[in-house]
């Protein structure tokens, strides 16, 4: 039976979030806070995985309370575990930190054949975690995994099909893995009402860094993190754009096609 | 070990043993306008297998030093591999800062090696800047779809590790140095510990029809294209104008488009004359693929899109009917 481990991380819609022009800094005011999209697609990975072979799936995060939500949805579509790391001190971790943080807390339930999560996230965006977690967790590596087209338990492998830059790749990595998980064959599926309701009492397991064994309290939050951000700032406009609108569409195109017939492009 | 006792910049080069990638030698470059202000040595390190000529290259980058491996293991690229072979040279040489170009593999054992060896790693940083004050190299990269941009540092650990995406610095060489010093390592790694293992590669197909880096014209659509249905009329457009389509990194999750024809930091950079772009909200990550446009004008139906502080010239409505308009507008001149 597989034991698949599914990495999820609730972040702020990014889309919605506006930046003060003042201080430059982020106001999350009524942001609603989501599942990190790419992790929906690893949570879908998992799902299906468990649905073709068997398994258990347990879902790991880290944040405060209130990201107990993303792990509901995770038990809504099938995960039988659900860890929340949640305290202070994890506080301002960046990956190195984190990567440490999960595998510590995660690795009290047992070993895990497959693990798996976005390949990044909408905030964060380093695209870091899924290499570090392998490090921390000392699996293979998959990295931008496209489609999980067969788990060998008996021989011990899984083989993928990643999509890169350079063409087309067939990997076979043996177990335990670690993945990444495109977006293009895993579009997350609705919980139906049966699942939600499950998981809206469902019990979660919270860790804080005096219940996480053998936790070094040095390599968890910022003391623990490689890097920091000293300071942030607004994007400078790169160009002072010039809005076109003459009235509606028709002239406005008209009027592209001037522009364009001036700088002789048609 | 201090962090100040840390010397010298590595540039991880990757290649396929024919040429050498350019975002190899785009960090080269970079990278020696830091060494100039560190006085640090810059130093190319490359698995063995590269020819001569594209060798000549890396030299014409200005590197102080290119260390050559040789051993098992790096036939293709390996994840295992290629994080033994860092660890074991940073622990050697204890190099300052090591830069990898993000590309799939880059990414893929960057961050690792990091980890193993307990040190900071950041990724896609579009500038860096050395803070003599501090020590540290500042890494600044686009935070929050682009909406910020935040200063990143490793300010105790060593060494700083950054992925950087392709096309981000300029290719500009500066010339060989007289001196440079060849440093070779062997550095074997048993392929039975390898955990990974390639079984297939089907090559980019490539038919030669698309290029966008060589475009002229280019209509590139993004994320509030409803679906592949719609694709036609932008490929009309495109063909109208003398173009070809491009599109943004969802148009390649979303399947509408193929890698190649993603335009952007993970994608390829571009510098058509003409860019008109459709329901593209101008995340910094693909903004940056198109910084070297000509004539860049924009459409989209939200007024406040971050695309229009990039663009020359904005248009505020639905993409589809713009598109129809400019469709019937070119047809109407022909």
């Amino acid at each position: 039976m597989l034991k698949i481990l599914v990495c999820v991380k609730q972040v702020p819609d990014v889309n919605l979030v506006k930046i003060d022009p003042v201080t430059g800094s982020l106001i999350r005011d009524g942001v609603p806070a989501i599942m990190n999209p790419l992790d929906g697609n690893a949570l879908e990975a998992a799902v299906q995985l468990k649905e073709t072979y068997g398994g258990e799936i347990t879902a790991v995060t880290m944040g405060p309370d209130a990201a107990m939500s993303v792990l509901r949805e995770c038990v809504s579509v099938g995960a039988s575990k659900a860890i929340l790391l949640s305290d202070y001190a994890f506080k301002d971790a960046d990956t190195l930190s984190t990567s440490y943080t999960i595998e510590k807390g995660a690795s009290m339930f047992g070993k895990y054949d497959i693990i798996l999560c976005g390949k990044e996230t909408l905030d964060g965006a380093t695209g870091q975690m899924g290499s570090q977690l392998a490090e921390r967790f000392n699996t293979s590596f998959v990295s931008s995994a496209a489609l999980i087209e067969k788990v060998d338990e008996k021989a011990g492998t899984v083989t993928v099909l990643r999509e890169t830059e350079y063409g087309e790749e067939t990997v076979e990595a043996k177990l335990p893995v670690l993945m990444t998980i495109e977006k293009t064959n895993y579009q997350p599926r609705i919980p139906n009402f049966k699942g939600k309701k499950f998981a809206r009492t469902f019990e979660i397991t919270k860790l804080t860094s005096d219940t996480i064994e053998g936790l070094d309290k040095n390599k968890i939050g910022a003391p623990g993190s490689g890097t920091i951000v000293p300071r942030t700032y607004p994007p400078e406009k790169t160009a002072s754009g010039v809005m076109i609108d003459e009235g509606d569409d028709k002239k406005n195109v008209a009027k592209v096609m001037e522009i364009l017939a001036d700088k002789g492009l048609v | 070990m201090k962090k100040q006792d840390y010397k010298n910049m590595w540039v991880y080069i990757e290649h396929d043993g024919k040429t050498v990638s350019t975002v190899s030698l785009e960090l080269c470059c970079e990278a020696r306008k830091l060494c100039d202000v560190t006085g640090d040595k810059l130093v190319a390190v490359m698995v063995e297998g590269l020819p001569e000529a594209e060798v000549k290259k890396i030299r014409e980058c200005a590197v102080d030093g290119l260390m050559v491996v040789s051993g098992t293991g790096y036939e293709t690229y390996n994840n295992d591999a290629y994080t033994n072979l860092f660890t074991v040279l940073c622990q050697k040489y204890n190099p300052s800062a090591v830069f990898v170009g993000g590309t799939t593999n880059g990414r893929d054992f960057a961050p690792r090696f990091a980890a193993r060896l307990n040190t900071g790693c950041t990724s896609d940083a579009i500038q860096v800047v050395y803070n003599p004050e501090s020590g540290d190299i500042e890494f600044i990269e686009p935070a929050v779809g682009g909406k910020m941009m935040a200063v990143i540092t490793v300010p105790v650990l060593r060494p700083q590790v950054g992925t950087i995406r392709p096309g981000t610095f300029k290719y500009e060489p500066t010339g060989e140095k007289a001196n440079v010093e060849i440093i070779h390592e062997t550095v074997n790694f048993d392929p039975a510990q390898s955990r990974t293992k390639l079984l297939k590669f089907v090559p980019e197909a490539d038919d030669g029809s698309v290029n966008l880096a060589e475009e002229d014209v280019i209509v590139c659509i993004g994320n509030g294209v409803t679906g592949a249905e719609k694709l036609p009329k932008y490929q009309e457009l495109a063909e109208l104008l003398g173009g070809k389509v491009g599109g943004t990194r969802p148009m390649f999750d979303r399947g509408i488009l193929p890698f190649k024809q993603m335009i952007g930091q993970s994608g390829v950079v571009v510098k058509p004359k003409l860019i008109i772009s459709f329901g593209v909200s101008g995340a910094i990550n693909h903004t940056a693929g198109i910084k070297d446009a000509g004539l860049f004008i924009a459409v989209n139906s939200d007024p406040e899109a971050a695309i229009f502080g990039v663009a020359d010239y904005g248009i505020v409505g639905d993409m589809d009917e713009v598109c129809d308009l400019m469709i019937e507008a070119l047809k109407a001149k022909q």
